[in-house]
């Protein structure tokens, strides 16, 4: 009886222990993660300039669907996100199993050198290519040197070309990143599954697709969710390669934002707005996402 | 347990305890007021222009006022923004500071978006000593609320020496249309191999210029309603935009570094911008004698354009908090009433002022060695004096974005009447209020 009762108050005080530790960090997250998100919300129910805001119910929601410059970030974004997303995943991919290897000499020398660009600020490597990619920039004299051009490219001034740039830019930025989670589970494949497939002949192209890829799956799933989230949330790239333009060429969703509440005058509510866009396109990537690659758990 | 319960209430505590010491904080700094000593902080950006300006006058002031300590920051303008819009919508002023800088272009912005945060400074300053078209965008409801510092009126800075080889004189620049402009840009290209001027297709300040110059502007006269698709002004500068463009004479550039290094290369025959250049074209002296400033083209076909435009400049604004008072004195008695300032921001910075007054001063007359001994200052402060008056109004660099594409369009093919009005279109469901 007496050592029921003892055990029962002991597991009652772990309990309780565990919950003491882990309110700090709750409550935490509630005043600085919840309670700005909420505020948000209800912020992007209101509109005006400055301090003057006042409740509109709907029509700032109602105001994104005929906003051309948000239209115009959105399928900047998208541009971004269909093509830089898939060619980063596939290039981290094939990186990554040639790092891995196990002929390859001087593999932590290679391993560091993709890793490197991941280490660099934001603003930095960006910076430096802009510079690069100018008009009369180093990439140009290059090209123009081998002759592979007549005249320069307008990397940064051109709508089309800006975009490029901004896609090598984040792509030279991230792939690295990237390539870091594949090699580490590739290094949990066991290496007797090869083997096997050796032994029964398989080629190396049919062991890549037939064990790499499926083994890899889950990895792969959480890289291009957060790929994604990350296209989403470019901002640094934008602003300091190419300050968005020519024109809005290049501007994206998180520059938008940044525009609405400081460049112009500021519309807080509006802003907050766009930024819950955001929040709603990441949710659905993320789900559909999930659904493609079939993981039911 | 009961430490453990102890310990949580403790960091609710501390919780509470930090969010009730902000509050206070942000009702008021009383009690933090130190007698006697006063200190002002002043955020201000470019050091060689404003916080240099800015620096000049605190000297001048602390010498017959040693009580007053004057901490001047240097912010970038960006950050400045930022920054302001962050204080005054979480209530906090308590990061900010007493006096601060802001483009005219913006300042309205500010002053109707934080009416509350600003100290008028009617019993300070006379706003009919400065010239009239700084009292537009520094003052609301009636109430004067900045301090005019300096103008943005424009000069074409041009190149005597390849002007020389291509068959010009600076005599054959004076008073020209940017049509002729044009014709000449292409004889300095053909002779010479050099662009006659380098733009930013991100940054209309060109025909943010040549629309002021015809008393013209992106709003309507109430500063409010945008004025694009019948603007005939608008129109007139988009075309001889593009013609401009079309003529290849320009030298396609992204931003300011490019924009310096352009003409201090040598590889520019001309600059048309705001007078707060001189200081950077001066800085490559090796180019001595080889500039000169001439009067702003004006818009062809466009019979109220003159040879008078602004771009950029900006004005000295107290926030409503303590320490305002001394603020306002220390405005009053430097930027705010001093032709002595004006004369020593004119020589060592090239900084000129719209203070009326300070026009008559020596140093405005003195020749300039630089510009071949033309006494460009003289003539600047001049020109100030024709700029047609404009209501800047809240909406400048929401409306130049839009402009920005729609220009884009114009090029690619579109037609102006539709770009523009599209442009209009755009503007009037952005800024509806």
């Amino acid at each position: 009886m007496e050592a029921t009762k003892k055990g029962m108050g002991s597991q009652a005080k772990a309990n309780l222990t565990g919950w003491a530790f882990i309110s700090v960090a709750c409550i935490m997250i509630v005043i600085f993660y919840f309670y700005p998100m909420i505020q948000a919300f209800i912020l992007s129910f209101k509109s005006g300039n400055g301090m003057n805001l006042e409740f509109v119910g709907f029509d700032n929601y109602i105001r994104l669907f005929s906003d051309t410059t948000f239209k115009a970030a959105l399928f900047n974004t998208m541009i971004y996100l269909i093509i830089q997303v898939p060619v980063m995943i596939l290039f981290a991919l094939f990186i990554s199993v040639l790092l891995n290897s196990s002929t390859l000499k001087f593999k932590g020398f290679f391993r560091t050198a993709m890793f490197l660009p991941a280490v660099t600020s934001l603003v930095a490597y960006s910076i430096i290519f802009k510079y690069l990619f100018a008009t009369d920039g180093l990439i140009n004299k290059m090209l123009m040197k081998v002759h592979v051009l007549n005249a320069p490219i307008e990397w940064i001034t051109d709508p089309f070309w800006a975009k490029v740039t901004i896609i090598i830019a984040i792509t030279w930025r991230w792939t690295g990143y990237n390539m870091i989670f594949y090699l580490s589970s590739l290094q949990n494949i066991d290496n007797s599954i090869y083997e096997a497939a050796r032994i029964d002949g398989a080629s190396a192209t049919r062991q890549f697709f037939g064990i790499t890829i499926p083994l890899l799956k889950p990895i792969i799933l959480f890289t291009s969710i957060t790929s994604t989230i990350g296209t989403l949330q470019l901002f640094d790239e934008v602003v300091n390669i190419t300050k968005g333009g020519p024109g809005n060429s290049t501007l994206s969703i998180s520059q938008y934002i940044y525009n609405l509440s400081f460049k112009y005058s500021s519309d807080f509510g509006y802003a907050a707005t766009v930024s819950y866009s955001i929040v709603i396109i990441i949710i659905i990537l993320a789900i559909l996402q999930f659904k493609l690659a079939g993981d039911d758990k | 347990m009961k430490k453990l319960l102890t310990v949580v209430l403790a960091s609710f505590m501390i919780l509470t305890a930090c969010s009730n010491n902000a509050n206070t904080g942000n009702a008021g700094n009383t009690g933090t007021q130190p007698s006697g000593k006063q200190e002002i902080t002043v955020w201000a950006w470019d050091k060689a222009f404003n916080v240099g300006a800015m620096e000049k006058a605190k000297a001048m002031y602390t010498e017959t006022n040693s009580d007053v300590t004057i901490n001047v920051i240097e912010n970038a303008q960006a950050d400045i923004i930022q920054k302001l819009n962050a204080g005054f919508n979480s209530g906090t002023t308590k990061t900010l500071p007493t006096i601060v800088l802001i483009e005219d272009y913006r300042a309205q912005s500010f002053l109707q978006a934080y009416p509350d945060s600003f100290f008028a400074l009617d019993e300070f300053i006379n706003a009919a000593d400065f010239a009239d078209y700084k009292i537009g965008p520094t003052s609301f409801d009636g109430k004067q609320y900045g301090v005019p510092f300096d103008t943005g009126v424009t000069g074409l800075y041009v190149r005597t020496d390849y002007l020389e080889q291509a068959g010009y004189t600076v005599a054959d620049l004076q008073d020209i249309t940017w049509d002729q402009y044009i014709e000449i840009g292409k004889a300095v290209k053909e002779k010479t191999g050099k662009q006659m001027l380098t733009q930013d297709p991100n940054d209309l300040g060109l025909i943010r210029m040549m629309i002021q110059s015809a008393g013209s502007w992106y709003l309507q006269e109430d500063g409010t309603t945008p004025h694009l698709a019948d603007n005939a002004a608008l129109t007139q500068a988009f075309e001889t935009y593009k013609n401009i463009m079309d003529a290849g004479i320009v030298k396609v550039i992204s931003d300011w570094s490019q924009f310096v290094g352009a003409f201090n290369n040598g590889d520019v025959a001309s600059v048309p911008t705001g007078n707060w250049i001189t200081a950077s074209i001066k800085a490559e002296a090796s180019q001595s004698g080889n500039w000169a400033v001439v009067p702003f083209p004006t818009l062809p076909n466009v019979a109220e354009s003159v040879h008078a435009s602004n771009l950029g400049g900006s004005s000295w604004y107290v926030l409503n908090v303590d320490g305002k008072e001394a603020a306002a004195e220390f405005l009053k008695a430097t930027f705010g009433s001093s032709v002595e300032l004006y004369q020593t921001l004119v020589t060592d910075i090239g900084a000129i002022g719209t203070l009326k007054a300070a026009a008559t001063g020596e140093a405005y007359t003195t020749a300039d060695e630089f510009f071949g001994g033309q006494k460009a200052i003289s003539d600047l402060a001049a020109w100030t004096e024709q700029i047609p008056n404009v209501n800047y109004g809240m909406h400048t660099y929401a409306i130049e974005d839009i402009l920005v594409v729609e220009m884009q369009n114009y090029m690619n093919g579109t037609e102006l009447s539709k770009a523009l009005s599209n442009a209009q279109t755009q503007a009037d469901s952005q800024i509806r209020k």
